[in-house]
């Protein structure tokens, strides 16, 4: 979700097959670079080896040209490593957020082959992606500063997730500002 | 584990085919990769081609997107409405730009719409409709305007005017009854935009706004959002939560710190 | 095993004639081009395409596959005016058009019939069916339109035929297959093929002879 100069990404913490709850410290977030995080929902397995490869693909980068992704190339990069598996995609959706080096807002969305929707607003993926739409759609506004953006961000995420049995469980909230990132967990309902 | 050297091989990677056909076996379903339900359409004019596209991108029923960009840039005189699979069209219009381009600078010379048309038709071709794009592709170049329409199987079509995606019926029905031959310039956004309206209108997979873009020799416009039918109505009141609303566990900080340089360093 | 079409794919529902007279061939078609039966993607296609100076082809089935083999038969016979240095002979073209069908009968549905005029043999008629065989004929008939016009073609069809006889016998099979084939119509896409080159004939949809059917 996208504010005045900042952004928040923000997912739940709940690993689990179907009914059965497995963990609920399952990170699906990771801070790419100073400023940008890419979040993955989806197969579990799919995430953590994503994950992985985005983070040897960001470090070859840093170390090859010897700065940091722009969260715009980071989005093509993430685009292109789905697409390369085309027919025979991992299922995740990622999404990428961060400041750019103006420090202004980025956000994408992605499907399981790498379309990737810039929005000016708000991305959402998961099991309850509609409800996060929906939440989203009425709580969301313009120019949010940081903590605005940090209540709008965690109710949005609690109330779809409410509405969702199989996920929820806690849940982690990033909020990117130019001076700094605040990470809060959010004490959510545990059934 | 990712492999130490991780040097991309080009084409498509199928290593995942047989685990996601077992895993779709075994009830878990795959995620529903973003169409554009579309309605994009061209039409020729007097001295050059107009392009035109609705802005809604869909996943199943969701709308993904409600402002994307269908009509991409191939070449500067060349331009491609996109339907189907939003990531296919996406990329496969990237990739013949990105040829084109390096044909521009072996060649010293402008792009033809017959060799974007080629480099289209032969890749889709060899996929054999497994890359769900089909493309309006219109552009003018030495040999003045053209229009082609590109289907997902690698056929291509030569029209004066052209209706593709879910709208096309919608669309073409109003090219059928108005379009004229050599129209002006300001009558073929128009109809264009008449075109466009009548998918956003009456298809559900199409909406938002119209994008038109306009190529003449020597130059091409590119208009977003060209019209909007129905803007989204504002919120007339905010509901900006108080801050402390939400109860949180836990908090922590990862502060910038912004390094000032010194004066350079002594290394005489 | 021989394929139909996939799905999704744009069809050429078509009726295709060629004809060959003393001194040439006449080659027509229909002009639609229909997408899983009920939708009119193109109304006013061009199904008789260049391959060479003198040879044109006729196509019917995939839209995708035969614009393919087109262009492959296309790009054979230009190297092979350059290597031979005259005008490629019809049978050389039919027998590209064979090969390619023939090796690629799995993947492709392509009805072709490829006439054209040399200076070997006068005007000649190949028909290419799907699976890949070929057959020389005095004429050829291909498309789901020609099923109708069996008939018609077994009794107008005259040896010796003068150019204006041959046309008017094309452009009247053409019409009765459009009258009777839901996949068939438009209008009408004749080529004359002769040593002195090609003629092309454009019969527009409110001109086409309205026979038999009402």
């Amino acid at each position: 979700m996208s504010g005045k100069n900042c952004v928040a990404i923000a997912s739940d913490k709940r690993f689990g097959v179907k009914y059965l709850t497995i963990s609920m410290e399952f990170p699906k977030m990771f801070q790419a670079t100073d400023k940008t995080f890419i979040g993955i929902s989806g197969l579990a397995t799919d995430v953590q080896t994503l994950m992985e490869r985005f983070r040897f693909k960001i470090n070859m980068y840093r170390m090859n040209e010897e700065r940091d992704f722009e969260p715009i190339t980071l989005a093509n990069m993430v685009s292109s490593t789905l697409y390369e598996r085309r027919f025979s995609p991992y299922f995740v959706e990622p999404i990428v957020a961060g400041l750019d080096k103006n420090n202004n807002p980025y956000i994408n969305g992605m499907d399981l082959i790498g379309c990737s929707t810039t929005a000016c607003d708000f991305a959402a993926t998961g099991t309850p992606e509609d409800q996060l739409y929906g939440t989203c759609e009425a709580l969301w506004e313009p120019n949010l500063e940081p903590e605005e953006l940090f209540e709008t961000i965690s109710q949005t995420i609690m109330s779809a997730t409410n509405r969702d049995c199989v996920s929820g469980w806690g849940a982690v909230v990033h909020v990117i500002t130019p001076e700094r990132v605040i990470t809060r967990t959010l004490k959510t309902r545990m059934d | 584990m990712v492999s130490r050297v991780d040097v991309p091989k080009g084409g498509f990677n199928f290593d995942n085919y047989q685990r996601n056909l077992i895993l779709q076996e075994k009830g878990f379903s795959l995620p529903k990769p973003t169409k554009t339900g579309t309605t994009i359409v061209g039409t020729k004019f007097k001295n050059g081609v107009v392009l035109g596209a609705d802005t809604r991108a869909t996943g199943d029923t969701t709308v993904m997107d409600k402002n994307c960009f269908k009509i991409h840039y191939l070449a500067p005189n060349i331009y491609g409405c996109g339907a189907g699979t939003a990531a296919d069209t996406d990329k496969i219009t990237k990739m013949v730009a990105s040829q084109l381009e390096l044909h521009r600078l072996a060649t010293g010379r402008e792009s033809r719409v017959a060799t974007a048309l080629t480099a289209l038709t032969q890749f889709l071709f060899r996929y054999q409709g497994h890359l769900g794009a089909a493309l309006v592709l219109g552009g003018v170049d030495v040999d003045g305007p053209h229009l082609f329409s590109v289907s997902p199987h690698g056929s291509t079509d030569k029209l004066p005017y052209l209706c593709q995606g879910s709208g096309s019926l919608a669309a073409i029905s109003i090219f059928e009854s108005q379009w004229r031959e050599n129209m002006e310039r300001d009558e073929a956004i128009e109809l264009v935009k008449e075109a466009i309206k009548a998918g956003i209108f009456n298809d559900m997979g199409s909406g938002s706004s119209v994008d038109v873009a306009v190529i003449e020799k020597g130059r091409a416009e590119v208009c977003r959002g060209m019209e909007v039918p129905y803007p989204t109505i504002q919120k007339v009141d905010s509901y900006k939560f108080k801050p402390g609303t939400t109860a949180i566990l836990s908090e922590s900080f990862r502060n910038f710190v912004t390094i000032t340089e010194g004066d350079a360093m002594d290394i005489s | 095993m021989e394929v139909g079409l996939k799905p999704g794919e744009i069809s050429l529902g078509t009726t295709l004639i060629a004809v060959a007279f003393d001194g040439g061939v006449v080659v027509g078609a229909d002009s639609r081009t229909s997408m899983g039966g009920s939708y009119t993607v193109n109304r006013v296609t061009d199904k008789l395409t260049y391959v060479s100076d003198r040879i044109y082809c006729c196509r019917s089935g995939s839209a995708a596959d035969t614009q393919a083999v087109a262009s492959i038969v296309t790009y054979y016979l230009q190297l092979y005016a350059i290597q031979h240095e005259e005008e490629p002979p019809v049978r050389v073209a039919a027998s590209l058009f064979q090969e390619l069908c023939y090796k690629n009968k799995d993947a492709l549905s392509a009805g072709i019939i490829c006439a054209g005029w040399d200076k070997h043999d006068g005007g000649s008629v190949f028909g290419i069916p799907m699976g890949g065989s070929m057959h020389k004929l005095p004429y050829a008939t291909a498309g789901s339109g020609s099923t109708y016009i069996y008939g018609y073609c077994d009794t107008s069809f005259r040896q010796n035929m003068t150019k204006e006889e041959t046309i008017e016998f094309v452009k009247t099979g053409v019409a009765l297959a459009i009258g009777r084939d839901g996949s068939s119509g438009g209008c009408i896409r004749l080529a004359v093929i002769t040593k002195d080159g090609v003629q092309r004939h454009f019969i527009p949809g409110d001109q086409v002879p309205a026979l038999g059917v009402i």
